[in-house]
């Protein structure tokens, strides 16, 4: 099967960013490929590695996305593809970008996309590809199998698990599944540095002007806030048990909670 | 400061660093107790290709520069000092079969290490340390065959090992001139190897006696000619020792590391204990013993790349890098306090781990030996 990972590059998840001006301040932090995106290349890999097939990745942006594309090589990924195009966008713009680009770069039986990016997380993005290629699409995604026309899929849901079987070419979003994504090797790392990377651009790919771009969102950013900081809570330093009990009881009771 | 790598390789510097942080370091801690060699921590090292690092281009290997892989093999030695020891003795075995084997020893050996095997350099014997000539290990030539005898001790790699560098006298009468170097494969019978040493420190790595009892190899086996073994084994270590450096800058590198986050957050007499200039002091002396051990590291690798003689500044990198991992630990543990003694701090074990590295691959006092007589020349 020819499999499609689409990553963001997004800035280091386990640095903690604070603002400035009223924008996130991310001088200094590395850029990384966006967490759900490595276990949604893993999946695809293991995919590939079991059932034969090809992993193409793609991402939008400028030349700054070539080093996390050439990492994506290194595990797994057989091609890269990059669509420099670098005009801010929400979410639908961005699945209008890369349902042109994926129709330009081949033609795929699963595109996997993870679930959200781990800087603006608005988990939608999957589904509006899904939606602008007109393809089905299961999200929150823990494994995937072939079946005859399409693919048999492990979701996960607030209660447990479902399998759903769904023709291809479909869209799958993924979560973390039970394994890492692997460390590339020495060589991999190496070879993946010399290995071509396909340039699109939004002309090529015949992408509407009007459908992406900051003058298309229908989503506008009005401010960007630091998170409240956690109030210290109300500690009940009665010794007597009974006594503890009654004065939490009457706290919750005074905020109306009971 | 660290080593100038090529820009290329920060790639790779970044790699090796995300897997020691979350696959090595922590790990580790559990193996340094219980004294287990960590099979799986030693299998995904493989599967990344860390056994094979030194493995020349033209026998499939990745053709790093020496600084880049020095720069790897710090930030091993930084999350577990037996792990890189590990690495390192299987390099050590890989330079001895360079120095002086045949093309099918070399393509064999370098197979195994891309394969994700390790080696072994056995010149150590109970009787035969610093004093390398005094061997007792016996080779006799019969027909097309060698027939191996004799006990070497503390074999990094010992029982693990897929290939063994073995020196052995094929002519007792000659003294180092007699003695021979062979390449003798994991399973050969009458090769057995001894019980896993219980060492102080570097306790993630494996240190056995392997033992010939009529072990017969084939006339092939030979590096290079009889007689050559102490001159293969002479420049294999010379080589090595830089390497041995650079094992023990991870280490001293690592106790600034833990010093420096320890004395940021440890509050006594209302401040930061790191606000003192005493520590600051402290600190300061084990960055400068650091980088410079690491400078002396990255000279003698220079003079490797470039064809010149490093004999003595191979020696002074594993001498003073040895005698500076010994010290910072000494210092963190100082720094750390009481909690430096415990093992629930990780600095203790970098002491334990940083004793040895004045003792293998030739004893510091060998080291000034070299380094001395290297200066004073025949008089």
């Amino acid at each position: 099967m020819e499999l499609l990972v689409c990553i963001k590059q997004v800035p280091d998840d386990s640095v903690t960013v604070t603002l400035e001006n009223g924008a996130p301040k991310l001088d200094g932090i590395t850029p990384v490929v966006n967490a759900f995106d490595t276990y949604a290349l893993e999946m695809a890999a293991r995919f590939k590695e079991e059932h034969g097939g090809n992993v193409t990745v793609l991402a939008v942006g400028g030349p700054e996305v070539v080093p996390s594309l050439r990492s994506c090589l290194a595990v797994g990924a057989n091609t890269a593809v990059c669509l420099n195009e670098s005009a801010p966008c929400d979410s639908l713009g961005m699945a209008h970008l890369l349902a042109k680009a994926s129709q330009k770069a081949g033609s795929f039986d699963v595109i996997f996309c993870g679930v959200e990016s781990t800087d603006k997380a608005t988990g939608v993005t999957g589904t509006q590809l899904a939606e602008a290629l007109g393809v089905p699409v299961v999200t929150n995604v823990l494994a995937v199998e072939p079946v005859d026309g399409g693919v048999s899929v492990k979701q996960e849901t607030e209660e447990g698990y479902r399998t759903i079987e769904v023709p291809c070419p479909c869209v799958v979003t993924t979560v973390k599944p039970g394994y890492e994504p692997r460390y590339p090797s020495i060589k991999s790392k190496m070879a993946a540095r010399k290995a071509p990377i396909t340039e699109l651009s939004a002309a090529e790919i015949g992408a509407d002007a009007a459908a992406y771009g900051p003058g298309a969102a229908k989503v506008k950013q009005v401010a960007v806030a630091a998170p409240p900081k956690r109030q210290s809570g109300v500690k009940i330093q009665e010794k007597e048990t009974a006594v503890a009990v009654s004065r939490a009881m009457e706290m919750l009771a005074g905020q109306k909670l009971i | 400061m660290a080593y100038l790598i090529n820009p290329e390789d920060q790639d790779l510097l970044q790699t090796v660093k995300e897997f020691c942080e979350k696959e090595v370091k922590e790990q580790c801690k559990e193996f340094d107790v219980s004294g287990e060699w960590p099979e799986d921590i030693y299998a995904q090292a493989a599967e990344m290709g860390l056994n094979a690092l030194e493995v020349p281009e033209e026998y499939g290997g990745p053709g790093l520069e020496r600084l880049t892989v020095a720069a790897l093999m710090e930030e091993m030695a930084k999350a577990d000092a037996g792990f890189a020891s590990t690495i390192t003795a299987s390099n050590l075995a890989l330079k001895a079969v360079l120095i002086g084997g045949s093309e099918e020893h070399k393509q064999h050996c370098c197979d195994l290490l891309i394969e994700g095997k390790h080696g072994a350099f056995c010149l150590t014997e109970p009787m035969a340390g610093s004093d390398a000539s005094n061997s007792k290990t016996t080779a006799v030539r019969e027909g097309d065959e060698y027939v191996l005898n004799g006990r070497k001790c503390f074999i990094t790699n010992g029982g693990v090992a897929s290939f063994y560098v073995v020196t052995a006298m094929t002519d007792k009468s000659q003294g180092v001139k007699g003695m021979s170097a062979f390449l003798v494969d994991a399973g050969t019978p009458g090769l057995s190897t001894g019980n896993h040493e219980n060492k102080m420190g570097i306790r993630t790595s494996n240190t056995c006696d392997v033992v010939f009892e009529d072990c017969r190899i084939p006339a092939s086996a030979l590096m290079g000619t009889e007689g050559e073994g102490y001159k293969i084994a002479m420049k294999t270590l010379d080589m090595s020792r830089t390497w041995v450096g650079c094992g023990a800058v991870g280490i001293a590198q690592r106790c600034i590391d833990e010093a420096v986050a320890y004395g940021k957050q440890r509050i006594t007499f209302g401040k930061p204990i790191l606000k003192n200039q005493a520590l600051q002091f402290k600190v300061a002396d084990m960055e400068i013993r650091t980088e410079t051990a690491r400078q002396m590291v990255a000279h003698a690798l220079t003079l490797m790349d470039k064809g010149l003689p490093y004999s003595k500044e191979s020696a002074i990198a594993k001498c003073y890098a040895g005698d500076v991992a010994v010290q910072n630990a000494l210092e963190a543990i100082q720094i750390l306090g009481g909690y430096g003694y415990s093992r629930e701090y990780p600095v203790e074990k970098l002491l334990r781990d940083a004793k040895i590295f004045q003792i293998f691959e030739g004893t510091n006092e060998i080291q000034r030996m070299v380094i001395g007589k290297s200066v004073i020349g025949k008089f």
